[in-house]
């Protein structure tokens, strides 16, 4: 194709995309000028008061205090439980793909079809057993009843099992040569396959600060809450926060996968390049 | 040997999975309420056979399911064939801001289309709808509106993430391959029908997997949407909805027998997947 019906296409492209990319932002930055809004602003039709009268930073400092809900610790609370469940589900998963893998054992076809069956069931369908069962287990109201549930996940054991089945078989070769034991193998294998480990790690990360019902279940005390669950308070309409002040919190729930997704996100899609097509 | 690296994830998937799962199917079996309840066999199963309540929420989730797919999918494939044609260095800003709404909490999103739809005032009637000289449409009141409104939150919140996987796809579909189909025909729909798609078959697989599981374990949309409830006339009653409205009166057996009797509905559409992929592998 010539350079220039290129450029053309380029630009018919762009002109195409943008009622799309208008259409995701515009929510978005309608919820972040709503933090310099008074409840009377924040009403009218959007239309007509689309953009503050003033720029004053009232709302997000009656946040960050904590008049409404304990921020600092909701956040925390939130990060703490991402973090382990993602670090916990790389580890399980990365070395259940390796099994997968690398080796043929007697129900070894069974046992990846259950992994598999995992994804199809929602765990919110399950909800209330898994519940009951934390609270027997004695981790009600603690951080770790939320967490641990969340490190068994079907998607990435699929996920590994393709990550290492794509890793040249002379590496492996290599490394038993050496005399190496197969824990060894598998330890000098991870540098190899990082974008994958933090690939998957930055997904299930995502979805474990998405994560609702589970905490709401699991999760009384206010100290111990997520983000999600400090949401829904900040939200309610009996509760009577300023919308400037659910605006802001609503914007501090988004930051942290932003920027994690920003930071990773090239690492992300070329590992899926490679593995999505071969 | 494979034992060792097998161990962690069985040992977790027998204590956070299976024991509930098995519980669930127990608890289905048992009479409403807390505490030690009495066997009470299929009873509730024979129930929902009857309860209206529940073939509605099942026809909702279904068609709500599949109309996520059905709108998505092509979608998703139109913008990553539009994002494939910009420059490169617009192309990642691009794909991140269209992907937004996937990075964003369920609860989040679910107020900000609150405000999207809410009443006269919402940005959809006053932007669209009032314009056009129509009447404002109360997207989450009207019942012949809710089930649709729910559907566009959906295309909203997960377009962008599939568009990012199907570029990911095309992006490592190898040149010569079009090359190839390039000394055959020169029209790009055939390119587009004969090596683009069949080569896009496992992120298609996984992005209507992904879809379906979704559509019947989506929570935070609906709740926070409706309020936890059905909507008028139940017209926006989700299957999860109904498990989460019986849990909270306590007929715990109900929310079970509900939950189990969508295990085979899941695992068909898995084999339905799996059929199709071998079929046309």
């Amino acid at each position: 194709m010539s350079a220039q019906g290129k450029t053309v296409r380029g630009a018919l492209s762009l002109l195409l995309l943008g009622p799309f990319l208008m259409a995701v932002f515009v929510p978005f930055l309608w919820m972040v000028l709503g933090i310099f809004k008074t409840n009377a602003e924040f009403f009218q039709p959007l239309t007509s008061a689309f953009f503050p009268a003033h720029y004053e930073w009232q709302n997000v400092v009656e946040l960050l205090e904590g008049k409404w809900v304990p921020f600092w610790d909701v956040f925390g609370n939130s990060l703490a439980v991402s973090l382990g469940q993602a670090f916990g589900a790389v580890t399980l998963s990365a070395m259940a793909g390796y099994a997968f893998a690398r080796f043929t054992f007697f129900g070894k076809r069974l046992l990846f079809v259950l992994a598999v069956a995992l994804i199809l069931v929602p765990r919110q369908l399950f909800a209330v057993p898994l519940f009951s069962w934390v609270n027997e287990l004695g981790l009600s109201d603690s951080l770790l009843g939320v967490m641990l549930p969340g490190v068994v996940t079907g998607l990435g054991v699929i996920y590994f099992t393709q990550v290492f089945r794509q890793v040249p078989e002379e590496y492996l070769q290599a490394a038993r040569v050496c005399g190496a034991a197969e824990l060894r193998v598998f330890l000098t294998l991870l540098p190899l396959v990082w974008p994958a480990l933090l690939s998957y790690g930055m997904i299930h990360f995502i979805l474990a600060w998405h994560e609702h019902l589970i905490p709401m279940l699991v999760l009384t005390s206010e100290t111990k809450q997520t983000l999600p669950l400090a949401l829904a308070k900040l939200y309610d309409v009996s509760q009577r926060t300023p919308q400037g002040v659910q605006m802001a919190a609503s914007t501090f729930a988004v930051i942290p996968t932003a920027v994690l997704f920003a930071v990773c996100h090239r690492k992300f899609k070329s590992s899926l390049s490679d593995m999505l097509v071969h | 040997m494979p034992f060792l690296f097998l161990l962690p994830f069985l040992f977790f998937l027998l204590l956070f999975w299976v024991i509930p799962l098995v519980g669930g199917v127990k608890m289905s079996l048992h009479a409403n309420g807390l505490g030690r309840a009495e066997f009470v066999g299929l009873e509730h199963y024979q129930a929902l056979a009857k309860d209206e309540r529940y073939i509605t929420a099942l026809r909702n989730s279904f068609t709500y399911t599949l109309a996520s797919i059905v709108v998505i999918v092509p979608l998703a494939l139109w913008l990553a064939h539009l994002l494939r044609a910009t420059t490169r260095r617009l192309r990642p800003v691009m794909t991140f801001a269209l992907l937004l709404p996937a990075l964003t909490p369920p609860s989040v999103l679910a107020m900000l289309f609150l405000m999207v739809f809410h009443g006269k005032n919402g940005l959809l009637n006053q932007l669209f709808v009032m314009p056009l000289g129509l009447e404002p449409v109360s997207w989450l009141k009207d019942p012949d509106f809710i089930l649709s409104g729910l559907v566009l939150q959906t295309v909203w919140r997960w377009t962008g993430f599939m568009t990012f996987f199907i570029l990911a796809g095309m992006e490592g579909i190898p040149r010569v391959y079009y090359e190839a189909a390039r000394l055959v025909t020169g029209s790009r729909w055939q390119h587009f029908w004969h090596v683009t798609l069949p080569q896009l078959r496992p992120v298609l697989l996984f992005v209507a997997v992904y879809l379906v599981v979704d559509g019947f374990s989506l929570f935070s949309g609906a709740f926070v949407l409706l309020g936890g409830s059905g909507g008028t006339a139940d017209a926006g009653l989700l299957t999860v909805t109904y498990v989460f409205q019986k849990t909270r009166f306590f007929e715990y057996g109900t929310a079970s027998a509900i939950s189990v009797s969508l295990l085979p509905l899941l695992m068909l559409a898995l084999w339905a997947a799996l059929f199709l992929r071998r079929r046309t592998a």
